[in-house]
C-alpha cells in the first residue's frame, strides 16, 4: 500500500519541477493558492496523479481543504487509493 | 508578434497595443518619471528595440536606448481611448509610452501603453511596480534577463517552465510543433465563420469599457465559478460565459458561426516568478465549441474542460510554444502571408485574457496611492472583440474591447451588459 508520506514526496517533487519556480520555496505546508496555484496548475497535478496512480481525482474531492497544501492533497490521494 | 505588428501597422491599427491605466490619488512629477525611465532604458535597451532583418523577421536592440516618452495631458472625455488608438512607432523603437492625464482635484491617471511584442500583462504589471517603486530598487530588474521581444523562446531556455539545459534536435521540434498544426486541422472540419466578413476589412478605432464588480458581486461570481467549474475554476467560468454571450450576440445579429474557437492563453511563468519581464511567457490553447454547447454555461463548461485536459495530456502547450519558436525562422513574406490569412479567417472568435490577481506590489506609483487599475487587451480587426478579466484587490474587473468597424457601440454595450448579468446569474 502506498502511504501518504510517499505520495507527498512525489507530489512535492512534481510541483517543484513543473509548477513552481525553484526559488519559490514550496514545502508540504505551503498554501498552494496563495503561492499562485491556479486552474492550469491543478489540471497538471491531476494528470500527474492519473499517470502515477492510475485514477483521476473526482471533482467532489477537490475542495479548499484538500488543496490547501501538498500534504493535504497527498492525504486525499492516499485515502482514495486505499478505498479503491 | 512581428507578423501581427507588420500587418497591423500597415493599416495604422493599434490593435497590438496593450494598455494599463492607473488611477492615482494625487499628482506625480513627470520629471521624476522621466528620470526613472532614463535609468531603466540605460539598463535595458530592449525598451528601444525595433524590427529588423530582410529575409527573416527579427528585432534589433540598440546599444543605447532612448527612454519611453512621457507626455502630460489635461483630462478630457475619451482621452484614454484616443491614447490607446495612437499606434506606437515600433519602427523607430517606440515599444512603450507613458501618458499622464491630470484630472481636476489633484488626481492623475497614468495610461501606460505598450506593444504586446515587448511583454505580456504580468511583465507589464511588474515593470510598472518597479518603475513606480520609491525608492527605486538598487538594481531595477537585474534579476530579469532582457530577452528579445516577440517570443518567450529565448527566455525559456534561461528560466521559466519547461526550460531544459539543451535545445532538442530540429526533427524532434518539428514533430512537437506538428501536433499544433494537426490540432488546428481538426477545427477546420467545422470551420468557424469570421465575423470580419460582415464588415469591410479595414481597421478601425478601438473602444473599450470596464465593468467593476463590488465585493458582493465578486463573491457571487466566484461562487458560481466554483459551483460550475470547481475550485480554481474562475478563468474557465469567465471563458465559457464570454463564449455563450458572444454566440447569443452573433445569433441576434444574424451571423452566428457554426463553431467558435477560443484561444486560451496559458501562462508559462513558473508560479512565484515574474521574471523575465520583457517577454511573452504564454502559449495559446485552442478550444472549439459549437452552438449546441453554448446554450447554457453548464453545457459550455462540460465541453470546455475535456478539451483542456486533452490539450495537456497530448502536450499541446509545448507544441504551441515550439511552433511559435520555429515560425520565427520563416522568411518574412511567408510569415506575413500566413498572418494575413489568419486575420481573414477566424483564428479566434473572441480575444480572451484572464490575468487573475493584479500584481500586489502595485499599491503606490512614485509614492502616490493607486486607487484603481484597468487592463486593456490587444485585439485584431477580426474578430474585433476581446474580453480581459482580472482581480484588483480581490474585486473582479473586466474590460471589453471592440473594433468600431465590426461592432457598433450599441452591440458592444449589449454584449457587456449581458456578460455582466450572466456572470452573476449563469
Amino acid at each position: 500500500m502506498i502511504e501518504a508520506p510517499e505520495i507527498e514526496a512525489k507530489l512535492l517533487d512534481f510541483v517543484q519541477r513543473e509548477v513552481f519556480a525553484p526559488d519559490a520555496g514550496v514545502t508540504p505546508e505551503t498554501d498552494l493558492i496563495s503561492a499562485g496555484f491556479d486552474s492550469m496548475s491543478l489540471v497538471r497535478v491531476l494528470l500527474f496523479v492519473e499517470t502515477t496512480y492510475g485514477f483521476w481525482l473526482p471533482q467532489s474531492e477537490l475542495n479548499a481543504a484538500a488543496l490547501q497544501n501538498i500534504r493535504s492533497l497527498a492525504t486525499t490521494v492516499a485515502r482514495l487509493l486505499h478505498e479503491r | 508578434m512581428l507578423g501581427f505588428d507588420h500587418e497591423l501597422r500597415r493599416h495604422g491599427f493599434a490593435g497590438n497595443n496593450c494598455q494599463i491605466v492607473l488611477e492615482l490619488a494625487g499628482t506625480i512629477s513627470a520629471a521624476a518619471l522621466r528620470d526613472r525611465l532614463a535609468q531603466l532604458a540605460n539598463e535595458f535597451p530592449i525598451l528601444n528595440a525595433r524590427p529588423g532583418g530582410v529575409i527573416h523577421p527579427r528585432w534589433r536592440v540598440p546599444r543605447e536606448a532612448a527612454p519611453p516618452v512621457v507626455r502630460v495631458h489635461q483630462h478630457e472625455s475619451g482621452i484614454e481611448e484616443r491614447l490607446l488608438n495612437e499606434p506606437l512607432d515600433v519602427a523607430q523603437g517606440e515599444l512603450a509610452r507613458f501618458d499622464l492625464i491630470e484630472i481636476s482635484g489633484a488626481r492623475t491617471r497614468l495610461a501606460f501603453t505598450w506593444a504586446h511584442a515587448l511583454m505580456d500583462a504580468p511583465g507589464a504589471e511588474e515593470l510598472l511596480s518597479l518603475v513606480g517603486q520609491v525608492p527605486p530598487p538598487v538594481s531595477s530588474l537585474a534579476s530579469a534577463p532582457a530577452c528579445s521581444p516577440a517570443g518567450g523562446g529565448a527566455c525559456s531556455t534561461k528560466t521559466g517552465e519547461g526550460a531544459g539545459p539543451t535545445t532538442p534536435p530540429l526533427r524532434q521540434r518539428l514533430n512537437t510543433a506538428w501536433k499544433s498544426l494537426h490540432h488546428l486541422d481538426k477545427f477546420c472540419e467545422v470551420k468557424p465563420q469570421s465575423i470580419g466578413t460582415r464588415h469591410p476589412s479595414a481597421a478601425a478605432k478601438l473602444h473599450y469599457q470596464t465593468v467593476r464588480f463590488t465585493a458582493e458581486e465578486t463573491a457571487a461570481a466566484r461562487a458560481h465559478a466554483t459551483r460550475l467549474c470547481g475550485l480554481l475554476g474562475d478563468a474557465q467560468f469567465h471563458a465559457t460565459v464570454s463564449l455563450c454571450e458572444l454566440h447569443k450576440l452573433r445569433a441576434r445579429l444574424g451571423c452566428a458561426s457554426p463553431s467558435y474557437v477560443l484561444p486560451v492563453p496559458v501562462g508559462l511563468r513558473p508560479k512565484g516568478r515574474i521574471e523575465p519581464v520583457f517577454s511573452n511567457q504564454l502559449s495559446m490553447l485552442l478550444v472549439q465549441l459549437f452552438p449546441a454547447q453554448l446554450g447554457s454555461v453548464a453545457d459550455a463548461v462540460a465541453a470546455f474542460q475535456p478539451q483542456l485536459e486533452h490539450a495537456l495530456r497530448s502536450g499541446l502547450i509545448e507544441s504551441g510554444r515550439t511552433l511559435a519558436e520555429l515560425f520565427r525562422f520563416l522568411p518574412l513574406p511567408i510569415y506575413v502571408f500566413m498572418v494575413k490569412q489568419g486575420l481573414r479567417g477566424e483564428i479566434g472568435s473572441l480575444f480572451f485574457g484572464d490575468t487573475a490577481a493584479v500584481n500586489p506590489k502595485l499599491t503606490h506609483f512614485l509614492g502616490v496611492p493607486v486607487e484603481e487599475f484597468t487592463h486593456v487587451a490587444a485585439i485584431t480587426p477580426s474578430p474585433g472583440l476581446g474580453v480581459i478579466f482580472y482581480y484588483f484587490r480581490g474585486l473582479l474587473r473586466l474590460t471589453v474591447v471592440h473594433s468600431a468597424r465590426v461592432f457598433t457601440k450599441v452591440e458592444a454595450d449589449e454584449f457587456t451588459t449581458s456578460l455582466r448579468a450572466r456572470l452573476l446569474a449563469p
